[in-house]
């Protein structure tokens, strides 16, 4: 008799007494420490817990969660923990921040979907989410502490269960842990098919055929070396990938690489995580991306009897485009080179002396109509003719026109053009940025590009060929728009502005008032909060 | 002793509008606001003030400003305000030993910050001009320290006898401000305070306060149906400069509208809705038209993978709504004139694949399926006027 007494003393510590309550409409005290009514009068505390039987659930419920929302606005005050009840059974939780009761709904669909079951509370109390039969949730009708050796109490309808947490269970570890399954063969994530991107990852051997194959096919293509981190010294950590990210890979190339061992093909599903093609993760990876260190990349792998499951390259993946990779072949040899010496029929490296036989290029009249007539060079002596002239020009020479002042004269350069402007000598464009009188050609007449290096032109320059005197450069930056360089300083008043805003108004503070101990002293009360609904008014009955 | 209208509108009402000291004392009952509603006609001098000040804040937000005259409906919000004010006071915090006794008074605030949301652009106005500065009220707290003890002082001067003698008694004074967080933060008020704001959708919406309720846009609609009202909502969302702070306010339209999506929302609110985040996407993109071909600084500091965990609520429906309206309601999914502007349709679709880039297809296709089952028919129809 004693030992039952005991035994129901001790069931009572473990099991404490504490009914529910259904929450009313606008109720707005409750006996939950940490409960509170949401803007719709859901109660609702800062967390929810989701409890499951067993790890299955929590996958589940992951897999749910990830397919209809994304897990990363979940993930930063989410926590998993392994814990045990009283009776030494095994559950796993899962706390959630409850940002609003909308968010904690859905959790709470899904949860009884994958056969857990909802909690809402603040620290230690955890009371049963809103349901059907209450639809503003549930409150205690007394409090009593956590029984010791515990951590938290659920309380639900019928009994309340208190849990001690054992361990937390990391969700990338989870993630990293759950095997891939196979994508049936007729849908295109089987194959890869409607992939932009792909990953490649080959054996250090295999490196130089896949790069050659993919440069002889035109594949746009990136490649990279990465090593495997390996979680054991015993593993061999020797083994170098090669990556490479190739874009719009032909279907051909696509189910070669499938088929060769030693390549494995990778669908990317985030930034650095990405998934053997032909495999699914049970969960989808791309909504929960904050859960992968950017530091590090994953590729997740469907045969897990060939080595690691899941591949984790340090770093992100710093990859070169293929064209620079391709085999060359120099034609010279070391020696070679050290010695100075070229190679036959080869060209020498060093640059040899000037040529003996070279001549200086000279302007010669040409018979040629002239074309490219873009700029032209006035001296400056005729710069007020200029100043006449501008005010005489439509809107879009003035725009379009620039102009700088040099020692040997002003140079106008219009990029359409310069038939407006009637003084100065009139230069054709001979070739970019080099310009020579109308009516003269260069002699002798090599390929514009030979005489421009020959003059030192280059991009950026503009080389003038006057047809007296030397050749002259300026920087191309010099030119400055027309329109700004020939109107003069015009001094402006300031002037007052006036507002026609209305002057804001300042913010307002609070003060409190003295009111002494008596002001609440009868002010009325509210409704009470269980009490019936007044009855309608019934009407008078008709007079017989 | 009972207060007169002339006191209420002095102490509570015009600094409540236009700004200065809120004069916080016992709370006032439904009874009381019914009889002081009486006496206004003989205030007609105070109610001219405010309704000057009132007509200047219209003016700041509406072409054509309907003319908005100082009634019950009024009184009661300021009344709301005043006895939500009052659940701070120290005096009322020392005399909640009966539960029920903070629960009377915010029955009372609750009751008169019924009423339902504005029927129409007049209302919306005027309750706006009510509580434009309901965010913005501030309490001065003081803690007064000497070489014995301490006090603290919340609202309220400190009498000279602690604070006289400063060095002698090694007096310190410490003054800090208590903001809209402190005032009327607490986790019951909030019922209250959803009721006050749903009167005011405009006041609601312009909230910048992180401790505001969560927006019902069922009852915010109103506001975007009227063109200058939204204007000004637009305005605000993206006032800021700062990448983080630009899209606060985004970020909570569009959570709202993942919780309107969840209450199975009138077709027409719900294309409403979208159609103005869709317009922000538009306006952002605007923004940074003359930025070339540069990706997006704003989409790459707030979409940053390294910040996902920082992401506000909400962020990624807003930003993500065009494509996923692509699918689910293709008239919404882009503001009519921006394919006629090259530049501005560039930055948009840059915008867009950035976006797409950084959230991922499922977020997109789930977005896409709510919005689907949601709008249902209506997301064939014409694009709605905003």
């Amino acid at each position: 008799m004693t030992v039952r007494r005991e035994r129901a003393r001790a069931a009572a510590k473990v099991y404490p007494r504490f009914m529910l309550d259904h929450v009313a409409l606008g109720q707005a005290r409750f006996m939950t420490p940490g409960i509170a009514a949401d803007p719709r009068g859901v109660a609702l505390g800062r967390f929810a817990l989701l409890v499951f039987p067993a790890l299955d659930g929590l996958v589940s419920w992951l897999r749910l969660a990830a397919a209809e929302t994304s897990i990363d606005d979940l993930v930063p005050a989410m926590t998993i923990h392994s814990a045990r009840t009283p009776l030494k059974s095994r559950a796993i939780l899962l706390q959630i921040a409850a940002t609003s009761s909308y968010a904690v709904d859905r959790a709470s669909r899904l949860a009884r979907l994958a056969g857990g079951a909802t909690y809402t509370g603040s620290g230690k109390h955890f009371v049963k989410y809103r349901d059907d039969r209450s639809p503003y949730g549930y409150d205690a009708t007394s409090a009593t502490a956590v029984p010791e050796g515990f951590d938290l109490v659920a309380h639900d309808e019928e009994v309340s269960q208190s849990y001690a947490r054992d361990q937390e269970i990391s969700l990338a570890n989870l993630l990293l842990r759950l095997s891939l399954g196979r994508v049936p063969a007729s849908s295109p994530q089987a194959t890869g098919e409607g992939r932009q991107h792909l990953l490649i990852a080959a054996r250090r051997g295999l490196a130089g055929g896949v790069i050659r194959y993919l440069w002889r096919n035109r594949v746009t293509a990136e490649v990279g070396l990465a090593r495997p981190t390996s979680r054991s010294a015993f593993q061999d950590s020797d083994h170098e990938l090669c990556i490479a990210r190739v874009r719009d890979l032909p279907e051909r190339m696509r189910e070669l690489f499938l088929a060769t061992p030693g390549i494995d093909v990778f669908a990317p599903v985030a930034a650095n995580v990405a998934v053997e093609v032909g495999y699914r993760h049970v969960i989808d990876l791309s909504a929960c991306t904050s859960v992968f260190p950017e530091d590090r990349t994953f590729l997740f792998r469907g045969d897990r009897g060939a080595g690691e499951p899941v591949l984790t390259l340090k770093g992100p993946l710093e990859l070169s485009a293929i064209e620079h990779v391709t085999d060359i072949d120099l034609g010279i040899t070391v020696d070679a080179v050290a010695a100075g010496a070229p190679q036959p029929g080869t060209l020498p490296l060093a640059v040899s002396a000037p040529d003996p036989l070279g001549v200086r290029a000279r302007l010669e009249p040409s018979s040629a109509a002239p074309r490219n007539i873009k700029a032209t060079l006035i001296p400056l002596e005729r710069a007020e003719w200029l100043k006449k002239l501008v005010f005489f020009l439509p809107e879009h020479s003035v725009r379009g026109h620039r102009i700088a002042v040099t020692d040997r004269g002003i140079v106008v350069v219009g990029d359409a053009g310069i038939d407006l402007i009637p003084i100065g000598e009139h230069l054709t464009e001979h070739a970019p940025g080099l310009l020579i009188p109308i009516g003269m050609e260069i002699a002798p007449r090599v390929m514009p590009e030979v005489l421009a290096h020959a003059l030192g032109h280059d991009a950026g320059l503009v080389t003038i060929m006057p047809r007296d005197g030397s050749p002259f450069q300026l920087k191309d930056t010099a030119l400055l728009p027309l329109e700004r360089s020939v109107l003069a300083r015009v001094t402006v008043k300031e002037t007052q502005s006036v507002s026609f805003e209305s002057e804001p108004t300042a913010a307002p503070s609070v003060v409190n008032d003295p009111v002494g101990r008596f002001a609440l002293w009868g002010f009325p009360s509210g409704p009470k909060r269980k009490a019936l609904p007044p009855a309608p008014e019934s009407e008078p009955a008709p007079e017989s | 002793m009972s207060r007169r209208i002339t006191d209420v509108l002095g102490d509570v009402v015009m600094p409540l509008v236009c700004g200065g000291t809120i004069h916080v004392g016992a709370p006032l009952s439904v009874a009381e606001v019914r009889r002081l509603e009486q006496e206004l006609p003989h205030a007609a001098t105070e109610i001219d003030v405010i309704d000057d000040a009132r007509a200047s804040i219209i003016s700041e937000i509406a072409v054509d400003p309907p003319p908005v005259i100082f009634g019950a409906d009024e009184l009661s919000l300021a009344a709301a305000v005043h006895n939500l004010l009052f659940l701070v006071h120290p005096r009322a915090a020392e005399g909640w030993r009966k539960a029920s006794t903070k629960s009377q008074v915010l029955a009372a605030a609750s009751e008169l910050a019924s009423g339902g949301p504005p029927s129409d652009r007049r209302e919306v106005l005027a309750f706006h001009s009510l509580l434009h500065n309901l965010f913005a009220i501030t309490r001065t707290d003081v803690t007064v320290t000497w070489w014995t003890g301490s006090a603290v002082f919340r609202g309220r001067t400190p009498p000279n006898r602690l604070t006289a003698w400063p060095t002698m008694r090694r007096v310190r004074q410490d003054h800090t401000t208590a903001g809209f967080g402190q005032l009327f933060g607490a986790l019951e008020n909030l019922p209250v305070l959803a009721r006050l704001l749903s009167r005011s959708p405009l006041t609601h919406l312009l909230a910048t306060s992180p401790s505001a309720p969560p927006l019902a846009w069922e009852d915010a609609v109103i506001v975007l149906r009227d063109a200058d009202m939204a204007r000004v909502v637009c305005s605000a969302a993206l006032a800021p400069s700062d990448p983080k702070a630009k899209v606060a306010l985004p970020a909570r339209y569009g959570a709202a509208f993942e919780d309107m999506l969840e209450r199975g929302p009138d077709p027409g609110d719900a294309r409403a809705v979208a159609a103005f985040l869709v317009h922000l996407n538009a306006l952002l993109a605007l923004a940074e038209a003359a930025a070339g071909d540069r990706s997006s600084a704003v989409l790459d500091a707030v979409l940053a993978s390294e910040r996902v965990a920082q992401r506000p609520r909400g962020l990624v429906t807003w930003l993500a709504l065009p494509q996923a309206l692509a699918s689910a309601a293709p008239l919404l999914s882009m503001p009519p004139g921006i394919a006629e502007d090259s530049a501005l349709a560039a930055v948009w679709g840059r915008h867009r694949r950035q976006v797409a880039k950084a959230v991922g297809d499922a977020v997109i296709d789930a977005l896409a399926e709510r919005l689907r089952a949601t709008l249902g028919d209506a997301a064939h129809r014409d694009h709605p006027r905003l």
